[in-house]
């Protein structure tokens, strides 16, 4: 028999969903138009924007829920996760924002080495992928991978920055949005592994240490 | 309601009306007459019937209580029911029937009337009613009340005393009047067991009088002014019931108020 | 029903003492392998419980889980039901109160409790209620009396509402006010623990914040035991909670973990709503 909560539960696990959905495709889309250089920055301030104001919504009805029913166990588990996620959700779109922004502002990037970024930007959609499935099957184990993949767009982004700590002669351009590019990834992957660490915490009451 | 107000007010209205020409100081405290004569009272038969509500207090009224509060209290058992049965059956017992016992064990036995004899026949008559009303008061007492009573850690029989009783006084109080305003009326085992007389009281193995025996002598004389009398008898049973009656309400009415236990 | 189904399927046993692994001292009570019986009816099944000194306890669980009688038999209340029987050991400080040759009546002096509806003795004073424990075992001694009422009253935060009334009958007070009376007669003898069963369900809800805080400020002297139906209200008072069901205890821990992440499956059924 359905409980009076079930119903506010239902809406927010949507609300979380939709805002997955969304953040994932914003930061496709802006790794994407990186690195087919395109300038797609007002549809992805736009989304990025959307993103913000859901968050505000899952977090209302979150705490209207919990002032409401008084939940406990894994019902409080699960909207605390909740607020968590869609925080991790609004921050993919603030740093698909922020890339769309470098494109912006540097203009043509097509002489630059783009490696490196297609790379991390590969690893950084396959981590938000599947971050949220782990999310929305309750999949501990899928979930257990992100760390892995977390270390990779980590070396990435270290290596990048070292190689061009050395480099004698270096376009500035290309260093300069390549570092920023990649240090956005890297947030995004870091975030990525927090939305995943939920997982556990939501079926165990499980906590990962802080690094 | 008026079915059962009209003869009420009809014995009142008739007794009052007969009866209240009769009062006077010489009838409250004087001996009865001679057949003939116009002046006489009923002092001795007012006496006998104080007397013998005192004596039926000391002897029947105390066993009766303590009869009750054992069969609430502790009287779940097989022993209980036997007892509860025993008294429910005397309860039924006609008066007379108690009176011809108590005569045949008292009064014959010993080939005198006397005031005791009386007084243990109203006794046997008060003691079911008695342990009845007893037990019914206190099983009205919540149990939770023994419960907070025991869980302070007061023992069991001090519960019983300061808290069970105390709280069901009011009830208890209440049907032991009720039962000496119903003895106070009896006539036929007093006839066996006191006989009736003219004078007052003398030694404990003479006859008394009572006021219901004096009615019933008093009525049946050939001489109008002993006849009248008997009116002024029944006057005064009916105050003395009525007070009884009205001392009840009182009595219960002081429940809702802020009475105390001294401890 | 399906939840008597399933706790065979998970072939529970009652769960022996869980909470932080505390050496046997700390705990005030404690029980060891209890059973109750009212007549045949089997309703506590081999319980292994402690209540830690100096904190608050509460024991939730549906309706005819045994909650209440579990304390009942803390304060050897539960053997004065006709029928009703106890197994196992219960120790308090260390000592059997079910031992030979104890003395019920000295048990329930040092192990006080307050019942659901509150009882106060009708005929007599506040002042009478609160020395009745101390009256009626023998205490005579009018200042000892007079400190002790005052004392108990002000522990049960009732003192400033009736000190200029203390000769006003017992049941003229409100029910909130009435409980904190029934609190402070529990109170007046000095008890070491104080075993409340349902002590809110009769009041309103300022009359229960009341008795709350009551609670949480009771701790510091007494050790407190509480049954209650009411999950928020065990979250909000208690130290640790035991979960009861069907006579046996299944999680015991503290609070906060528990009721953020109960270990059992059934605990977690029932304080999400849904099992009664």
């Amino acid at each position: 028999m359905p409980r009076l909560m079930d119903i506010g539960l239902e809406k927010l696990r949507n609300m979380v969903l939709d805002m997955a959905e969304l953040s994932q495709n914003t930061v496709s889309t802006a790794i994407d138009a990186y690195v087919q250089g395109r300038d797609l920055r007002e549809r992805i301030f736009g989304w990025s924007e959307e993103l913000r104001m859901l968050q505000d919504e899952v977090s209302e009805l979150a705490v209207e829920i919990i002032a409401r029913y008084q939940p406990v166990a894994s019902d409080l588990r699960f909207i605390k996760s909740c607020m968590e996620v869609s925080y991790g959700f609004s921050r993919f779109g603030r740093y698909a924002h922020d890339i769309s922004d470098v494109i912006g502002i540097f203009g043509d990037l097509s002489n630059c080495d783009r490696h490196a970024i297609q790379e991390a930007g590969a690893q950084a959609k396959d981590m938000i992928r599947v971050s949220i499935k782990a999310f929305t099957e309750r999949d501990v184990e899928l979930a257990s991978n992100l760390k892995k993949m977390d270390d990779v767009v980590d070396n990435i982004y270290l290596d990048f920055v070292k190689k061009s700590a050395h480099e004698t002669e270096a376009n500035l351009k290309c260093v300069v949005s390549g570092t920023l590019i990649l240090r956005y990834l890297e947030r995004i992957a870091d975030h990525a592994t927090y939305v995943g660490e939920t997982v556990p915490y939501i079926v165990s009451g499980e906590r990962a240490a802080r690094k | 309601m008026v079915v059962a107000i009209v003869p009420l007010a009809s014995i009142l209205v008739e007794v009052i009306r007969n009866g209240l020409s009769t009062m006077n100081l010489q009838f409250i405290t004087g001996l009865p007459g001679v057949p003939g004569e116009t002046v006489g009272g009923i002092a001795p038969a007012i006496q006998g019937t104080l007397l013998l509500i005192g004596l039926t207090c000391v002897i029947g009224i105390p066993s009766g209580v303590l009869a009750g509060i054992y069969l609430a209290e502790f009287g779940n058992n097989k022993f209980g029911k036997a007892i509860r049965f025993l008294n429910d059956v005397l309860s039924e017992f006609p008066s007379i029937v108690v009176g011809i016992l108590i005569s045949v064990l008292l009064v014959v036995a010993t080939h005198q009337y006397s005031p005791v004899a009386g007084a243990v026949a109203l006794s046997v008559i008060t003691l079911p009613i008695v342990t009845r009303t007893t037990e019914e008061s206190i099983k009205t007492v919540p149990n939770s009340l023994r419960d907070a009573a025991m869980a302070l850690g007061i023992r069991r029989w001090r519960t019983t005393i300061s808290v069970v009783i105390s709280t069901a006084r009011s009830g208890i109080i209440t049907g032991i009047l009720l039962s000496i305003a119903r003895i106070s009326g009896e006539t036929a085992p007093l006839i066996l067991t006191i006989l009736g007389s003219n004078f007052f009281f003398s030694a404990w193995n003479q006859p008394i009088d009572a006021l219901p025996l004096r009615i019933f002598h008093d009525a049946f004389q050939a001489d109008p002014f002993t006849r009248q009398q008997a009116w002024g008898a029944a006057l005064v049973l009916i105050i003395i019931v009525l007070t009884l009656n009205v001392g009840v309400r009182l009595a219960t009415r002081g429940r809702y108020s802020s009475s105390r236990t001294r401890l | 029903m399906t939840s008597q189904v399933q706790l065979e399927e998970l072939k529970l046993e009652s769960k022996p003492l869980t909470p932080a692994n505390q050496p046997l001292e700390k705990y005030k009570v404690r029980t060891e392998n209890l059973n109750a019986w009212f007549g045949n009816n089997h309703v506590l099944k081999d319980i292994s419980i402690g209540f830690l000194t100096n904190d608050v306890t509460a024991i939730i669980g549906p309706s005819g889980c045994g909650k209440s009688t579990l304390i009942r038999c803390l304060n050897r209340m539960h053997e004065l039901v006709p029928g009703a029987r106890t197994k196992g050991s219960v120790l308090l400080d260390d000592s059997d109160i079910y031992g030979r040759g104890v003395d019920p009546v000295s048990v329930r002096r040092r192990v006080g409790m307050v019942f659901q509806k509150p009882n106060p003795f009708p005929t007599m004073s506040v002042y009478d209620n609160v020395a009745a424990g101390l009256k009626l075992n023998g205490v005579r001694n009018h200042v000892v009396l007079d400190k002790a009422v005052q004392r108990s009253l002000e522990q049960a935060f009732l003192w400033d509402e009736v000190r200029t009334d203390l000769d006003k009958s017992g049941s003229s007070l409100s029910g909130g006010q009435q409980q904190r009376l029934c609190i402070a007669r529990a109170l007046a003898v000095e008890p070491e623990i104080i075993l409340m069963d349902e002590p809110c369900s009769a009041l309103d809800p300022i009359a229960t914040a009341k008795i709350e805080e009551l609670i949480a400020s009771l701790k510091e002297q007494y050790t407190v035991g509480i049954v209650t139906h009411n999950m928020q209200q065990a979250a909000r008072v208690s130290d640790f909670t035991a979960f009861l069901y069907l006579g046996q205890l299944i999680e015991y821990g503290e609070t906060t973990n528990l009721f953020e992440n109960p270990k059992e499956q059934l605990t977690e059924r029932y304080l999400t709503g849904k099992f009664g």
